[in-house]
Parts: structure tokens; sequence; C-alpha cells
């Protein structure tokens, strides 16, 4: 259908009943009228999502940091900046002392290795996949499986296999290096994590390479093979550069995604050992869900989503600057 | 083709031929290759296959040293507790709920919304999209609290309705619906309108056929997200027989802490669904997370 030379409408239908006239008749008008209501209707449902759970819910929680709220003890209270100021002090007199603070710095660490991590595993991963020869779409689908999974099943499973007497220590003693107690170590516990979210969201963004590297003009390869440049040469200056905005759009995506790790932290560690693995929004989670800080909570929020922010446009001019 | 001045292929023709030949069949280039497929492979699918064995060892056996890859006696009593516990089973049966419901809802309404959104003409149209472009980019961290405290207030904690309602008209979903229909060709609007046809049943009968790929990806997504969803419905659910299963499966672990056997087997129940859609319908799963980014 989509390939038919185009037509006038009246010489393709295949019937023109009276009815069909009356309506070609009446004009535009009363049509953009009945287009504009059903179109409202049929946009319903979700807007009252957007608008809602997504939109109205953003600016409550905008507002909801300029309060003191907890659920059913006391009234709320408008603090104005209070929650804020609570928040900078900390920073500004005893970091180490504050959750929130030590969650960012944990989560800093976390997205700085995981991002790169899987940015390139994930490049590489698209890269063999281009290059195999056969069997390219077993290939893919065998290392796509890990990102189907969800996070409380993996978890599960590195739990057992982060064991002091599981498969990794016992792998890692194969070449006479004795593992530790990853997960109750307050040093290996946050790399543990690391590796599992590395594991999970390359092959994502495994695919997002693939399609870049699909389309890139073959035209200017051959030119470069032809030209003399070996393999490495025109990867890094012909391949890299024209994948930059693919590159921005995994680093962005595996930034935003980072930087609100919460279920492995919460299902594996629980911040610990010694706040090891507390991530930001783990302790939002617990400053609104155990302590009932829910003006507090949301206080954090908005700070996690500005850093999230400005670290995602310094990301933007770093990796493509021409067209920011 | 690459531009070959016509002087450069005659002064280098042959050699040009040699070069290229030997660089293209190296061996040790594709004996990389097949190495590093052979390691993804195992990293890839090593941890499942070897859990999925593993889940049908006993407790004293799944976490000896060093380990064992089959186990030495398979029991199948780790499949048989988990299974004979009528909460897990609940678990399951409110994943499957929450998950088939938010699937369905999602691809009608984002349908509706992305056929309004692409099709049709009216005031607000441009607003409305760009709303949904900007809001893709709202973590889920800001709006978590919120969520909350409106279902709060809706007297939805601990229902169904806490689950679907923030996921039956999905943002994303509405990105994607746009993008497939605005491609589809005007003719088929005005030869329905032409014989009377209403704009439901011009929607219905005549654009969503045409984007069946783009439902069954929507469908797939959003089946996933809330199947695997762990955070929301821990902050949305209350008493343990609403729990989804990621949920359940957190409670499990707390109370079988040690018993391996039993937390491997019990992953299981959450991987294997997913692995078995998966497998039947791979394109989907695979085009629909691209076509987010590449796409847009």
């Amino acid at each position: 259908m989509a390939t038919e030379p185009v037509r006038s409408s009246l010489v393709s239908a295949p019937s023109l009943t009276a009815e069909g006239r009356q309506r070609l008749m009446r004009g535009r008008p009363k049509r953009l009228g009945r287009d504009t209501l059903t179109a409202y209707l049929f946009l319903t449902p979700y807007l009252f999502v957007l608008l809602v759970f997504l939109i109205f819910a953003s600016l409550y929680g905008l507002g909801l940091s300029l309060f003191k709220v907890d659920i059913g003890f006391t009234t709320p209270e408008f603090v104005g900046f209070q929650n804020y100021q609570r928040l900078f002090e900390q920073l500004f007199t005893n970091p180490g002392l504050s959750l929130f603070w030590i969650s960012m710095v944990n989560i800093l660490k976390f997205v700085i290795v995981v991002v790169i991590g899987q940015t390139i595993l994930a490049l590489i991963l698209a890269l063999i996949l281009q290059t195999t020869l056969f069997g390219r779409g077993i290939f893919r689908t065998i290392f796509y499986i890990p990102a189907i999974t969800s996070s409380v099943a993996t978890a599960l499973i590195f739990l057992w296999l982060y064991n002091p007497d599981g498969l990794v220590n016992y792998l890692l003693s194969l070449v006479h290096i004795s593992g530790p107690d990853w997960l109750n170590d307050p040093f290996w516990a946050l790399p543990a994590i690391m590796l599992l979210n590395i594991w999970t969201t390359a092959a994502s963004f495994m695919i997002y390479f693939m399609a870049a590297l699909q389309d890139l003009p073959k035209e200017v390869l051959e030119a470069s093979a032809i030209d003399g440049a070996s393999r490495f040469q025109s990867f890094r200056y012909i391949t890299v550069p024209l994948l930059r905005p693919t590159i921005f759009l995994v680093v962005a995506l595996g930034t935003i995604g980072s930087f609100q790790m919460f279920d492995q932290a919460k299902f594996m560690t629980n911040g610990g050992p010694l706040n090891s693995t507390l991530t930001p929004l783990l302790e939002i989670y617990n400053a609104a869900f155990q302590d009932s800080h829910f003006g507090l909570a949301a206080a954090m929020s908005v700070l996690l989503f500005i850093v999230i922010f400005i670290v995602t446009i310094i990301q933007r001019r770093l990796i493509e600057p021409s067209t920011s | 083709m690459a531009q070959v001045s016509t002087q450069e292929a005659a002064i280098r023709p042959v050699e040009v031929a040699q070069e290229i030949k030997p660089e293209r069949h190296i061996s040790w280039w594709h004996l990389v290759v097949y190495i590093f497929l052979a390691i993804f492979t195992i990293t890839s699918i090593g941890p499942l296959i070897f859990s999925f064995i593993s889940s049908f060892k006993s407790m004293s056996e799944v976490l000896i040293f060093p380990p064992t890859f089959f186990p030495r006696t398979w029991i199948t009593t780790n499949y048989a507790t988990i299974l004979s516990n009528p909460l897990f089973l609940r678990w399951i049966l409110n994943a499957f709920i929450y998950a088939a419901a938010a699937a369905a809802l999602n691809v009608l309404f984002s349908g509706m919304a992305g056929y309004a959104l692409s099709r049709l003409n009216f005031p607000g149209k441009n607003i409305i999209f760009l709303t949904t472009l900007g809001v893709m980019m709202i973590p889920a961290t800001v709006t978590l609290i919120p969520k909350f405290l409106i279902v709060n207030n809706l007297h939805l904690v601990n229902t169904y309705g806490a689950l679907i309602l923030p996921a039956m008209a999905q943002p994303f979903s509405v990105f994607i619906m746009v993008q497939f229909m605005k491609g589809l060709p005007k003719e088929l609007e005005e030869s329905a309108r032409i014989d009377g046809a209403s704009i439901w049943r011009t929607f219905y009968q005549i654009i969503l056929p045409q984007v069946k790929p783009a439902l069954t990806a929507v469908a797939i997504i959003t089946f996933q997200g809330a199947w695997n969803d762990f955070l929301w419905p821990l902050v949305a659910l209350g008493t343990q027989d609403m729990y989804t299963l990621p949920l359940g499966l957190f409670f499990f672990k707390s109370a079988h802490f040690t018993e391996y056997n039993l937390l491997i087997a019990s992953s299981m129940f959450n991987t294997i669904p997913m692995l078995i859609l998966f497998f039947i319908f791979q394109r989907y799963f695979i085009e629909g997370a691209v076509s987010s980014g590449v796409k847009g």
C-alpha cells in the first residue's frame, strides 16, 4: 500500500456514496471541529496519565521539597528552602556523616565506571557481530539475553555467584587469586554491582551500535581501504567520528540510568556494607518510606535531577560539540 | 564506489589488487573474532545456564567449593517447595495481571493517542507532542514520591490500580506510535472518510492493522517493563498477597536467605517466561528498544 503512486482520492475511491458526497460538500470547518473533539477523546487516557502522573507529579515533587511532610503524624508544614539548606549544610560541614552525600559519591563512582564499561563493551559486541560472517542472528540473540532478565532475578543469581564459596571466587582461585567476600566487603561491594550492571546493560546498548554500524556509508570505508588504510586507522578516523551521535546517545542514556540505580543496591546489599553501596535513589527511598521525611526526600530527588541534567549537558558538549 | 582518479587507477591497478586480498584474509583477525564470540557467548548465557542447572541441586551441593557443574543428584524438591507455596503462586498471578493489563491498555491508549497526534489536526497538537518528548527525559526519581502520594490520595495503595494506572499509557509508546503512523499514506483516511467511516472505525479497522509491528513492540516492551518492575511495586504495594514477582522474590530472599538452591530456583520463575517471550518475539524486543534512540 505504501508504494502505490499518489492519486486523487476521488479517482481511486471504489464508490462515492451519496452520503460521502454530502460529507465532501460540507467543507472543512465543521470537520475541523469534529476532529478536535474526537482527537481529544482519543487522547483522554494518555492525557490523564501524562498530566497526572508525569507533569503534575513533577511539579508536586518540586513543591513538596519546600515542605516538611510526614504521612499521618503531623500536618505538612511549609519550610521554604530548609530541606535544601539542611542538605547543603551537611555537605559543607561534615559530608562523611551525610547519607545523601555519601550516596552521591558512590553513584558518581558507579556512573563513571559503568557508563565507560558498558559503552565500550556494547561497541565491542556490536563490532564483533558486524564482522561475524555466519550465525549473526543467533549470536545477536545470545548476546542480548542479559538485557531481558530482570534486575531481581540476576541479583539472586549473582548473590549466589558472588558468595565467598561461589563461582566467581572459584574462577579466581584457578589463577591463584583469593577472592574477597564480595558483597560483604566495603571496598568490593560496589564494584561487584558495577560488574553486574555492565553485564546487563551492555547487551541492550549493543543494538544501538549495531543499528548505527549498519547505517554507516559503505563507500567511505571502502575508499579508505583502497587508499591503504589499516583496519585500525579506518576505525579510528572514520567509524568512530561517524558514530558520535550514537555514542552520545548510549552514554547519555547510560548515565541517566546509572544515576538512578536502585534495585541491586536494595536487593543485594541494602546500601551496605558501611553504606558503600548506598545510592541516591535508595537514600531517597529510605528517607521517605523509613524515616517518613517526604519533603526532604523530595528535595534530594530534585538535587539528583539537577545533577543528572548538568552531567548530560556536559556530555553533550564533550561528545557532540558541533551540534549543541 | 570510491572516487579513484583514472591516473591513479592506471598507475596502481596491480598493487591495489594485491594489497587488498591478503589484508582481508588474515586469519589472526578472524581468530580474534571467533575467540571473542566464544567468550561473550559464555559470559552472556553462562550464568543463566549454570543457575538453571544448579536449581536442581540440593542446598548443600549448591555451595560446595569447588563448585560442580551438573548436580550429583538431580532433585526437584526446590521447585516443589516453591510451587506448593500459595503465596508464590499469587505473586506470579499478580505479576501476570499487572504485565498483561499494562501491555493491553498501553497498546490501545498509546495507539489512540498516537493516531490523534499523527493523523488528525487540532489545536494543541504540537504542544502535546512536544510535551511528550520532554517528559520522556524526566528521570523516574523525580516522580517516584509524588506518584506514591497521588496514588495514596486516590486510595489506591496496595491495589492493582496503583500498578496499572500509571502504566496504561506511556509517553515513549505514544512516541513510537506517532513515528510509525506518520509514515502511512494519507489516502487511507481519505478513502475511508469518503465512504463514511467514523474516525474510530478508521482508526480501528484501517490504521491499526497497518502498524502491527509497532503495536507488538509496544506490547512487548510494556510487558517486559511491568513484569520486571521492582521499585514501583515496592513503593505502591503493602501486603504480601498483592506483591508482584520481583517484590515477592525480595521477600522470599529474606525468608530463605542462605538457601541458595531455593533462591536460584525462584529466580527462574521470573526469567523463564521472559525468555520464552523473547525467543518468540525477538525481533520486536530488539527493534522496539532501538526505535527510541535511532529513529528519534
